[in-house]
């Protein structure tokens, strides 16, 4: 569990509490066994929603085939039954094992894609399996019935006791999705939904996170498939690995609100009694029209709620108290500051070249960063600034040279690795989590570092009185301003106790003003003895703070050396302004 | 005096009372309902509403002739429900329909096995007899005391095709055939249908299995299936498609490279190879000669039912799913009268004796109604029509056939 989030975590538990007495209670009193059988059903539908909800909502990883897990733990208790007669008690467990281990037979060549193109690869997996339970011949399986031993063998004849289940089932997943999300587990995942190079980048390890994400969703979503299976009676590849169940889940999370503890369930409680309602009243009129009807709502609310009915009624009925400015719990620690040589370079860079085909990026870059200095790397737009800053943390494999940090080499290590040795980076476009508030976006950077949650709540509360940001600790990041996100992102890269900060274009769209607020802070940071690197294209804002200029055209250096001497360098010139301006400058 | 006046006339009125009350009760007898499951929306919808009208043209008539007479002429009131387009849905409606309808005395559906095993999963629990046309033996196959199988099973079916139409073609042809070729999708019930046939069957009939394709519904092209038998030449195909759209497919890439039921015998398995629409997917001369096993076909004995239907459906013709819609009824109102009640145990008990061989037993080519313990209807009879002149037409067994088959000369 994070720091700051006991308080969250007591008024889930409780709302959890009394949801789940409220609606037991509600179904102790049902005896229309097809309500009974919507009432169980919801719980089992919530439940799968929840599982996608971690990989696809929090993680932001979409999957298309969340049916593949599903429907494992379907037929892996199915089997179990038919052949070793096991009761589904072991048989869902045994499900949930198989889903784990199928998560990560899936994950391990899935994640290597992106995007849709992950979203699309995951629909093929529970297609696929569909074909080979019909080779095999489990098209049909239906459970046998114990008549004498009904309940040891999760079979009741009061369907109550089904959603008794049920409710049990979705308790234990709600439970799960509330450690995730109030530990470094579910930060970890919303930074890698936000942005996985800035993720990477803040120093977690993207793919191991998410991996874990879908171990956890896939077992969750096996035992919900088990369940539904001896709900269901009748198990076909249809039925657990088909299309719409992989679509189910997705719809109910949309609906009720995605990367929310409550969105599938509220999801779940609204469109799965209104499918069965529609089946029941409007399809008996006229068989077919409740799938029309179905959709027509669905498409309303989504059009209402865009961002899922839970967002949007807490946005509109729940309004936050103004945060207050968080105390600073320990004093600033001035160690990066006594170790600090001035003039001995923290980083070396050699050679440095990259080719995209036939074009030289980077070419034969060389230079140093002293310790202390702010290094100013300037040149004009496409000059490969930025490209060789992916170079340095990681993003991209250089062809040759040779880039050390302290002696040790940062070249040919993933991205988070190069964040451990000590190198923070901002990028040009920021990356936050607007539902967040600032400190847990700033939080991230300290877990990805490798912080302990009480050390990594103290150096993100640190890094926000140092971006002087502390007085707004407590607010969403989706409502600050631009300057104020970018000094959350420079803060974010603080948190991380770096050695060395790599800046792409922090002063990018900002106003004279902003840009001089921004100015001091980086000069504040580099009295405590902070080294920075920083990508600007503008000249003037960069005079002001560089020590050093490093100029880079077509993706070369021109020249390095103070600011005065680099800005008369007469190739300089002629690259920002043109031959035509030299000429006219001699004239 | 007066008193004893008055106490008579109180007397006489509440013995006048309690008589109309009890002629009340006469008149609104309560209906018996019993339940139809089908599909009516979704891909199966077509099959649904064809034995919908079977059944609806089934209590009409038993209305028509005086209700349920061993109930005093109780009218018959058929409950329907749609079984929607996946087994869940079925199993979602058949428990709406436990919940909704607590008095049923029976009922039938869901036409296809997949539909049928899911809900007869739920009228198990509630003790309801349930009917179906459905082919696969695994819904007879669970040990259930409530359901009844009115056709042969898949398995019983597939081990009687081939020997049937080895004599059809023995007679009409008076050549033995040598070469089978099948082909099909891997569907349940297709499934199903190979095992025996590749195991035992070919066998046992001395017959080389020239080619063995299965593809995965719905078929995209048969031109490789086209070829393969051009060079296996079978003397017969056994054609297990599932559903119109495939059958279509299959006989106009035959007939294109001139592989017609004329010169080929095609065997094709199922309701769907009989339903009116096939002949608008396609024309008559691509199935013309097509021979089609099936659980039931109205035959000459039925002449007149099927005039009534024909005259009030508007339908070219009375066909498998109709006349199941139909023959469930009727089999359900004779447990119903022999039981004497509309209890459903008691109903399903009669259903587990009864042994007749008149009533609604005649619209079953071997004439016979008996549930062996299982539910299976002893010695069900495969039913084997033909397409001739843009119909099909019953040409198997002697019992029902109206024509004579076609077999193609070699």
């Amino acid at each position: 569990m994070r720091n700051g989030t006991a308080a969250k975590v007591r008024r889930d538990l409780t709302m959890l509490a009394i949801l789940s007495v409220a609606y037991i209670a509600l179904a102790w009193n049902v005896t229309n066994s097809y309500y009974q059988l919507i009432l169980t059903l919801v719980p089992i539908w919530a439940a799968f929603g929840v599982s996608w909800n971690i990989l696809s909502g929090y993680a932001g990883q979409l999957s298309f085939g969340h049916a593949s897990f599903f429907g494992i733990g379907g037929y892996v208790m199915t089997l179990a039954l038919v052949y070793w007669n096991l009761t589904p008690w072991l048989g869902i467990p045994l499900g949930m094992v198989a889903g784990g281990i199928g998560a990560v037979l899936i994950g391990t060549p899935t994640f290597r894609l992106r995007g849709h193109y992950f979203a699309l690869s995951m629909l093929a997996y529970p297609l696929a399996v569909l074909y080979f339970l019909q080779y095999f011949g489990f098209q049909e399986m239906s459970l046998p019935m114990h008549r004498d031993a009904p309940a040891a063998f999760l079979e009741f004849l009061d369907p109550r006791y089904y959603t008794l289940v049920a409710v049990g089932l979705l308790i234990a997943a709600v439970f799960v999705c509330i450690l995730v999300e109030n530990s470094r587990f579910g930060l970890a995942l919303l930074a890698i939904r936000q942005n996985e190079l800035a993720a990477e980048a803040a120093g977690i390890d993207s793919k191991t996170w998410k991996m874990r994400a879908l171990i956890v969703s896939g077992m969750m979503a096996a035992a919900a498939g088990g369940l539904y299976a001896c709900v269901q009676l009748v198990v076909t590849p249809d039925s657990v690995f088909g299309m719409l169940v992989s679509a189910q889940p997705v719809v109910l999370t949309l609906f009720g609100g995605v990367a929310s503890l409550w969105g599938p369930v509220i999801g779940a409680a609204f469109l799965v009694p209104l499918s069965k309602f529609l089946d029941a009243y409007a399809g008996n009129v006229l068989p077919g029209i409740q799938g029309v009807v179905y959709g027509a709502a669905v498409i309303a609310i989504i059009l209402a709620a865009p961002d899922g009915l839970y967002w949007t009624l807490r946005d509109k009925f729940w309004k936050k108290a103004a945060p207050k400015p968080i105390p600073l719990a320990s004093k600033p620690d001035h160690l990066a500051k006594a170790s600090v040589t001035a003039g001995t370079p923290l980083m070396k860079v050699t050679g440095l070249s990259k080719s995209f085909g036939g074009l030289r990026a980077v070419s034969d870059v060389s230079f140093e960063i002293a310790e202390g200095e702010i290094l100013g790397i300037i040149g004009p737009n496409g000059a490969g600034k930025t490209t060789l800053f992916n170079l340095l943390n990681g993003v991209l494999p250089a062809d040759t040279g040779t880039a050390t940090l302290g002696g040790q080499s940062m070249l040919g290590k993933k991205v988070h690795a190069v964040c451990h040795m000590g190198v923070g980076r901002t990028f040009q476009v920021v990356r936050s989590f607007p539902r967040l508030p600032l400190i847990d976006n700033v939080i991230v950077g300290a877990y990805g570092a490798g912080l302990s949650d009480q050390d990594a709540a103290d150096a993100a509360i640190h890094a926000l009185h140092r971006t002087g940001l502390s007085e707004i600790a407590g607010v969403e990041a989706g409502s600050l301003t631009n300057k104020q996100l970018r000094l959350m992102e420079l803060a974010r890269a603080l948190a991380g106790r770096p050695r060395l900060l790599l800046l792409d274009e922090t002063l990018a769209g900002l106003g004279r003003e902003e840009c001089d607020d921004i100015l001091d802070v980086l000069k504040r940071l580099r009295d405590e003895g902070m080294t920075i690197g920083i990508i600007e294209h503008t000249m003037h804002a960069m005079l002001r703070i560089a020590d050093r200029f490093v100029v880079l055209d077509h993706g070369a250096v021109l020249a390095s050396g103070p600011p005065r001497t680099v800005v008369e360098d007469r190739t300089v010139i002629e690259a920002y302004l043109g031959k035509k301006f030299l000429a006219k400058l001699d004239a | 005096m007066t008193l004893l006046t008055t106490r008579r006339a109180a007397l006489a009125g509440t013995a006048a009372l309690a008589g109309t009350a009890t002629r009340a009760r006469a008149q609104a007898k309560p209906d018996v309902k019993i339940a139809m499951l089908v599909p009516l929306s979704g891909p199966w919808a077509r099959s649904g509403l064809l034995e919908q009208m079977g059944a609806r043209m089934a209590v009409d008539e038993v209305n028509a002739n005086g209700g349920i007479k061993a109930l005093g002429g109780a009218k018959l009131k058929l409950m329907e429900f749609d079984a929607g387009e996946s087994a869940e849905k079925a199993k979602d409606a058949a428990q709406r329909m436990i919940a909704q309808e607590p008095d049923l005395s029976g009922g039938f559906g869901c036409w296809l096995s997949t539909f049928t095993l899911a809900a007869t999963e739920v009228t198990e629990r509630a003790e309801l007899p349930w009917l179906t046309l459905s082919y696969s033996d695994l819904i007879t196959g669970r040990g259930f005391k409530y359901v009844f199988q009115c056709s042969p099973t898949a398995g019983a079916q597939a081990e009687d095709i081939v020997p049937i139409v080895m004599d059809m073609a023995a007679k009409a042809g008076g050549k033995r055939p040598t070469k089978v070729a099948l082909v099909g999708d891997n569907s349940a019930s297709s499934v199903a249908f190979y095992k025996p046939i590749r195991g035992t069957v070919v066998q046992a009939q001395k017959l080389d299995l020239v080619v063995d394709e299965v593809f995965t519904p719905p078929l995209a092209d048969a031109t490789t299936i086209v070829q393969k038998l051009r060079q296996g030449k079978p003397d017969f195909v056994l054609l297990q498609s599932t559903n119109a759209g495939d059958d279509k497919l299959l006989v106009e890439k035959f007939a294109e490279f001139g592989l017609t039921a004329k010169k080929m015998a095609l065997v094709g398995g199922g309701g769907h190879w009989c339903q009116p629409e096939l002949t608008k997917l396609t024309t008559k001369e691509n199935l013309e000669s097509v021979i089609v096993g099936l659980a039931n076909w109205p035959g000459k004995a039925m002449a007149d039912v099927t005039k009534r239907f024909i005259e009030r459906t508007k339908e070219p013709w009375f066909g498998h799913d109709s006349l199941f819609g139909y023959t469930h009824v009727m089999t359900l109102v004779a447990g119903i009268e022999r039981a004497g009640s509309a209890d459903r145990r008691k109903v399903n008990e009669a259903l587990h004796t009864i042994d007749i061989t008149d009533g609604p037993a005649r619209f079953f080519p071997d004439g016979r109604i008996k549930f062996d313990e299982a539910g299976r209807r002893v010695g069900a009879k495969l039913c084997v029509v033909q397409w001739q002149n843009g119909e099909p037409v019953p040409v198997f067994p002697e019992a029902v056939a109206t024509h004579k088959a076609f077999w193609p000369k070699a």
